[in-house]
């Protein structure tokens, strides 16, 4: 009697294992089929499978838009991509654990920790080069939670003494001096900044450090250099940080700064104080210039210029994918994936998240480079 | 009283009918003191939990309600958008903490059979004191072992199977332990009784033992299973999110609650966090199941 019961809860949860895997569906639009627009998007015969990457949390809006919008175009096809940042995502890249990394700064050719992420990207790709293909421009904004001040002007000097908590009073002669109408209030500046290695600290601490090397001595790196203030995890954990202290100031990608409703600060470069817009930060981006070699497209962006309507603070953030020397399979997964990203109206679509969509060149390019993937 | 009496010398019968009619004063202050005390700390142990579980379901129960929730993906749901579901988490969910279970309920009982019925001597105490260091570890470590061994050493992607993997090793010393007391309670009698009619020892096991302690083997395993069902740890490491609905433990990213959940945490927008809290009040409602359904089987099966 008694040695029935393991079989009886045995069979329920069996029963109810079937009963669950039977029922569930993917389909959360509601419509069967992809619409006539869907499909014209996807040229070839229908792909299938699953395509993983993982990397940079700057560009988690942009690809997971990117993503919604393929895989309704190839119902088929799944995309996962976890945002845990460029220092991991590279990591997993390397260990042949995705199949692209994004990442906010290029794979590095130098030495650091023992590792030349080219070389061992070289090794992961099966002795073919890896390359880094730019795909999103995202701005990074200046934010700050202020109460009563809608507009506040900074240059790359005052921001960089307040990240590095030389200037600790919002009302400080210097910001002052840069903002005449505002009432800018007595509190302590709270600076808020990434705990964890990220692409916007490093591309953030190379705006500061080649716009206003004088105030800013440290080298551009991944990790966070001041100690002044507080470091949080992740792009969110930096919104959240200014969104629930006032007095905050941080940076991030213009779409958290948007999605949070927090201010942002304007950059006056030496041209006059430039309002963060998809049209002005793509002016920075169209400025780059290259810096890799033929389809590894690397990008070098000039912090210091001087351009009227240009805002500086530009990250690109990069999908790294291998040249050569995945599966078949995957190789078409990649290709057709990349393609719609690079796709005028995937990217134009992107400006209303809070990014600024590729200049027409530098999208060419991208094409180019993505065609001769093999 | 009693404790307070007993405390007292045998002879001193007469003090006790003292202290009932008149309780000195500060033995009474004493008393309602503690009694306050007493109180105020169950009181202030109930706070957070009526709190947390308040906050999680008035914030959550909405998308509960839609049939959705239950049947469909997240898959193309954007922070921005309304709409989807949590099957895909809630299925990742049950089938890793299912093939957990599969794994490491045998390996425990069987510990436990060998650390009650059979072991004598030093290598019994080794398999004791090892089951004592194995609750000890935390849950990162038992993730980051396995991340070592599979990921490292054997090259392996990280898929659903790794992740259960790294529960069993959680698994293992709460189940061990609770069978180990449950076999303790079983009487010896009934032992002796069946050796005494020739039945052999491992008949015994099989035919008297287990089956007297039955349910409460099967509670400690419900238990031990609610327990690994919301470990985040493991996911983390081994288990990457996939918005797709994924049946394959051994292919491709399987999402599960815990990683839903952090899939839309910080997010800003409203959609997203709504299903941050429609996500752990799922998990939660998951886990209280499997508690209770731990308890009834424990009240309606009890060793006869």
């Amino acid at each position: 009697m008694k040695l029935t019961l393991p079989g009886r809860v045995a069979g329920l949860s069996l029963v109810a294992a079937l009963a669950l895997t039977a029922c569930g569906s993917d389909n959360t639009t509601g419509d069967s089929t992809p619409s006539a627009a869907d499909s014209a998007a996807s040229s070839g015969p229908a792909l299938s499978g699953t395509l993983n990457g993982e990397g940079s949390s700057a560009q988690k809006n942009a690809i997971g838009e990117v993503i919604s919008g393929y895989q309704s175009a190839n119902p088929g096809v799944t995309v996962n991509y976890n945002a845990t940042g460029s220092g991991a995502g590279i990591k997993q890249f390397l260990a042949g654990q995705v199949d692209f990394a994004g990442t906010d700064s290029a794979l590095k050719s130098e030495e650091k920790d023992g590792v030349v992420e080219t070389e061992a990207a070289k090794t992961r790709c099966g002795g073919n080069d890896a390359w880094n293909l730019p795909l999103v421009a995202g701005p990074i904004a200046i934010t700050y939670n202020l109460p009563g001040v809608d507009k506040l002007v900074l240059t790359p000097s005052v921001a960089s003494q307040m990240f590095l908590g030389k200037i600790t009073k919002w009302n400080d002669p210097k910001i002052a001096a840069l903002n005449s109408g505002a009432t800018l209030p007595a509190t302590d500046i709270k600076v808020f900044y990434r705990a964890d290695e990220s692409g916007t600290t490093e591309n953030f601490t190379k705006y500061l450090n080649g716009s206003a090397p004088a105030d800013w001595a440290a080298e551009p790196a991944k990790v966070w250099p001041g100690t002044t203030g507080e470091g949080r995890p992740q792009t969110d954990g930096v919104a959240q940080g200014v969104k629930s202290t006032e007095g905050g100031l941080s940076y991030m990608e213009w779409s958290a700064a948007k999605d949070n409703q927090l201010g942002v600060a304007q950059v006056d470069n030496g041209a006059g104080a430039v309002a963060l817009t998809g049209e002005t930060a793509g002016k920075a981006v169209a400025a780059a210039a290259a810096a890799g070699e033929g389809n590894d497209l690397k990008l070098k962006l000039d912090y210091a210029v001087k351009d009227a309507g240009t805002y500086p603070i530009v990250l690109v953030t990069y999908e790294v994918v291998c040249s050569k020397g995945l599966a078949a399979d995957k190789t078409a997964l990649v290709k057709s994936f990349l393609t719609y990203f690079a796709s005028p109206d995937t990217q134009k679509g992107l400006e209303e998240i809070g990014y600024a969509p590729l200049p027409e060149d530098v999208r060419g390019k991208v094409v180019t480079a993505i065609n001769a993937i093999s | 009283m009693s404790t307070v009496t007993s405390s007292t010398e045998p002879g001193a019968m007469p003090n006790v009918a003292a202290g009932l009619s008149g309780l000195s004063r500060g033995r009474s202050v004493t008393n309602s003191v503690m009694t306050v005390v007493v109180y105020a700390a169950f009181l202030l142990a109930l706070v957070p939990l009526a709190w947390i579980l308040w906050t999680v379901l008035s914030r959550g129960y909405t998308l509960l309600l839609d049939q959705n929730w239950w049947l469909t993906s997240q898959r193309g749901i954007t922070p921005r958008r309304v709409g989807g579901g949590a099957y895909h988490a809630i299925l990742g969910t049950l089938v890793q903490a299912a093939v957990c279970a599969l794994i490491a309920v045998p390996i425990a009982v069987f510990t436990a059979i060998y650390l009650v019925e059979y072991g004598r001597g030093k290598l019994a105490r080794a398999v004791s004191f090892m089951v004592d260091i194995l609750t000890g570890i935390p849950s990162i470590v038992a993730a980051l072992f396995i991340y070592a061994v599979w990921v490292t050493t054997f090259g392996l992607q990280r898929v659903g199977f790794a992740v259960s993997l790294a529960l069993v090793m959680l698994m293992i010393p709460v189940v061990v332990r609770s069978t180990e007391e449950m076999l303790k309670l079983v009487p010896n009698e009934l032992r002796e009784a069946s050796y005494a009619l020739g039945v052999p020892k491992w008949k015994t096991i099989a035919r008297i033992v287990i089956p007297t302690a039955l349910s409460g083997i099967i509670t400690g395993v419900l238990l031990g299973l609610a327990r690994v069902m919301g470990e985040t740890a493991p996911l983390l490491i081994l288990g990457p999110y996939s918005a797709s609905i994924n049946t394959s433990l051994v292919d491709g990213p399987m999402a599960a609650l815990p990683t839903m959940i952090k899939d839309n945490f910080g997010q800003a927008l409203q959609p997203a966090t709504d299903r941050l809290w429609a996500s752990a009040l799922t998990l939660i409602l998951l886990v209280l199941l499997l508690n209770g359904a731990g308890r009834v089987v424990a009240r309606f099966s009890a060793v006869r």
